[in-house]
């Protein structure tokens, strides 16, 4: 399957650092270096299509590794930045369900039952090397889980979703080449995905009083309280100013 | 235990013994750079050093043998395991040095020893240096363990000599490209091991996060210049670790008194100064690019070697 230009082991090493940014994203808090790491993610999955596409001369491969530069390492990582810099939130730092730690563990447990459940189809698969790759791109499809779900932030379970894509992506490469055009659509998808995202965000952030009435739990009342006393028990001052412009402005 | 080892043995102390100072200060000396700094001479641990040396020992009343013995048990087991890692030559085979586990083992007791002699004089600082680099030890070892352990299943083989012959004689690329993976878990090991940033701070003296230093605050004169200057071979020897398997250039791996000569050992001694200063200017400009972490989130920079070395571990004998 692989040809002899590049050995083999270059793209076990290459699939393997790519499972090794799945971990650092598991682990980093900072939302920026998320950001930059899942693109290097990416990167490393189009210089394993590029490297394919040398030994194999299939131009499918070319087109999926360009189509993948030019989303998965520009344009996504881009509009990703631009919604963490409207957001301003740069850090995520609360992990729940699991410690950083536990969730490095629990994905080597993954990856260890993933490669014993592969290792029965070891007769069908053209050599060793498709067996690791193929455990590696399942176990990065459940470390994006474990991402997912140790996390709260919206930016992170994004990024979460997106390694788990780059998982099907490599598994992809790897065993089922699946048509280019199917390729193509999940593109398509994502870009659309982190589109409505961005929506979702500035959504979020302009709509930032049923935001906060939603985090507090004394809101209820607060609002019983203020229909009752005419809106002067409201104590949050941006809110209160604007009420009082508003009221203002309708005198 | 042939001439020719003791050739190796009396080399290579010499060289480690010579070598140790110099990379401390090659990494003052680039932290400082990078902090805008003129910083201390290159040679400035040397100086440091004679004027210790220089000094009479003051020890607590209140402390037993166990401060007086230290320095000289911790020095001791450092020579003793420069002897595992060839240097500049790799002598012929032998069986009793070498051995992986051993020198894991032997930092152990050094540590162990370190850790007593904080505790010994009952002052407080001491005592929170040694739970806490008892605490750590107990978190890092196992990561240690399973990194040389993956070393070792990689090369089939424990004995660091035979490590370094393979990989003085072969590209490590055609060996296995999963070493790549433990390079780096080795240099985290060598950052905690000798107490760099990310982990501990060489630089604070009378500070709450300090570690290393604390323990070392009742020592003084003689014995101050006798710890320091093992932790700096301790450094050397896990460098010389790194450097022997990913950049093994200059090594040489045949027999002494037959093939080489004295200009080959300087050539060889000159390149491993040079791998070493390169190796230091890394280890300096990554300390100065972090911050050091929070104690409690430790754990989570020790769990990328245990990740990385586990990975190489299942690759390496199942498949």
């Amino acid at each position: 399957m692989i040809g002899t230009f590049f050995s083999i082991n270059t793209i076990t090493i290459f699939s393997v650092l790519i499972l090794l940014t799945a971990a650092m994203i598991t682990i980093s808090k900072n939302l920026m270096s998320m950001i930059f790491i899942y693109s290097m993610q990416s990167l490393l999955i189009v210089i394993i299509a590029v490297m394919l596409y040398i030994s194999e001369k299939n131009p499918i491969l070319f087109t999926i590794a360009v189509l993948t530069f030019l989303s998965k390492v520009i344009i996504i990582p881009f509009i990703t930045e631009k919604v963490q810099h409207k957001l301003r939130i740069k850090r995520d730092v609360t992990f729940h369900h699991l410690s950083p730690v536990g969730s490095i563990f629990l994905s080597i447990l993954v990856f260890f039952i993933v490669y014993a459940a592969f290792s029965s189809l070891a007769g069908i698969l053209a050599d060793k090397t498709s067996l690791i790759i193929i455990s590696l791109s399942v176990s990065l499809v459940f470390m994006g889980m474990i991402i997912m779900f140790t996390r709260k932030q919206m930016i992170t379970n994004v990024i979460g979703y997106l390694t788990m894509e780059n998982g099907v992506l490599l598994f992809s490469l790897f065993v089922a080449e699946l048509p280019l055009i199917i390729e193509f659509l999940v593109l398509l998808d994502l870009i659309m995905l982190i589109l409505l995202i961005t929506l979702m965000a500035f959504g979020i952030d302009s709509g930032i009083e049923e935001y906060h009435a939603r985090i507090d739990p004394f809101d209820p009342i607060r609002r019983r309280l203020d229909s009752r006393l005419g809106g002067r028990f409201d104590s949050r001052p941006d809110i209160r100013s604007e009420r009082v412009d508003r009221e203002e402005k309708a005198r | 235990m042939t001439q020719q080892f003791f050739i190796y043995a009396a080399i290579n102390i010499f060289v480690a013994l010579v070598s140790a100072p110099f990379f401390m200060g090659v990494i003052k000396k680039v932290k400082a750079l990078c902090q805008g700094r003129h910083g201390p001479q290159l040679l400035q641990p040397y100086y440091n050093l004679i004027k210790l040396f220089s000094k009479e020992v003051v020890v607590s009343k209140d402390s037993s043998w166990i401060t007086r013995i230290t320095p000289y048990i911790n020095m001791s087991i450092m020579v003793l395991a420069v002897l595992f890692i060839p240097l500049i030559f790799v002598p012929v085979n032998n069986t009793v040095f070498g051995n992986i586990i051993l020198l894991i083992y032997l930092f152990a007791i050094a540590k162990f020893f370190m850790a007593l002699a904080g505790l010994d004089a009952g002052s407080a600082f001491g005592g929170m240096g040694s739970s806490r680099e008892m605490s750590f030890s107990s978190i890092i070892e196992p990561v240690t363990i399973i990194v040389f352990l993956a070393l070792a299943f990689v090369f089939k083989t424990t004995n660091l000599f035979d490590i370094t012959r393979e990989t003085a004689m072969h590209n490590i690329f055609s060996i296995n490209p999963l070493l790549v993976l433990l390079a780096v878990s080795l240099f985290i090991i060598l950052i905690t091991e000798s107490s760099r940033i990310p982990v501990d701070n060489p630089e604070t003296h009378l500070e709450l996060t300090m570690i290393h230093e604390a323990m070392l605050l009742e020592q003084s004169g003689k014995n101050l210049a006798l710890m320091e200057w093992s932790s700096a071979l301790k450094q050397t020897i896990l460098m010389a670790i790194l450097i022997n398997i990913f950049f093994p250039v200059g090594l040489i791996p045949i027999n002494l008194i037959t093939q080489s000569s004295p200009m080959l050992l300087l050539v060889s001694a000159f390149l491993f100064l040079v791998k070493g200063i390169a190796l230091s200017v890394v280890i300096a400009l990554f300390e100065s690019y972090l911050a050091k972490l929070r104690l409690f989130l430790l754990p989570t920079l020790f769990a990328i070697p245990f990740f990385l070395a586990f990975l190489t571990i299942v690759i390496e004998v199942f498949i």
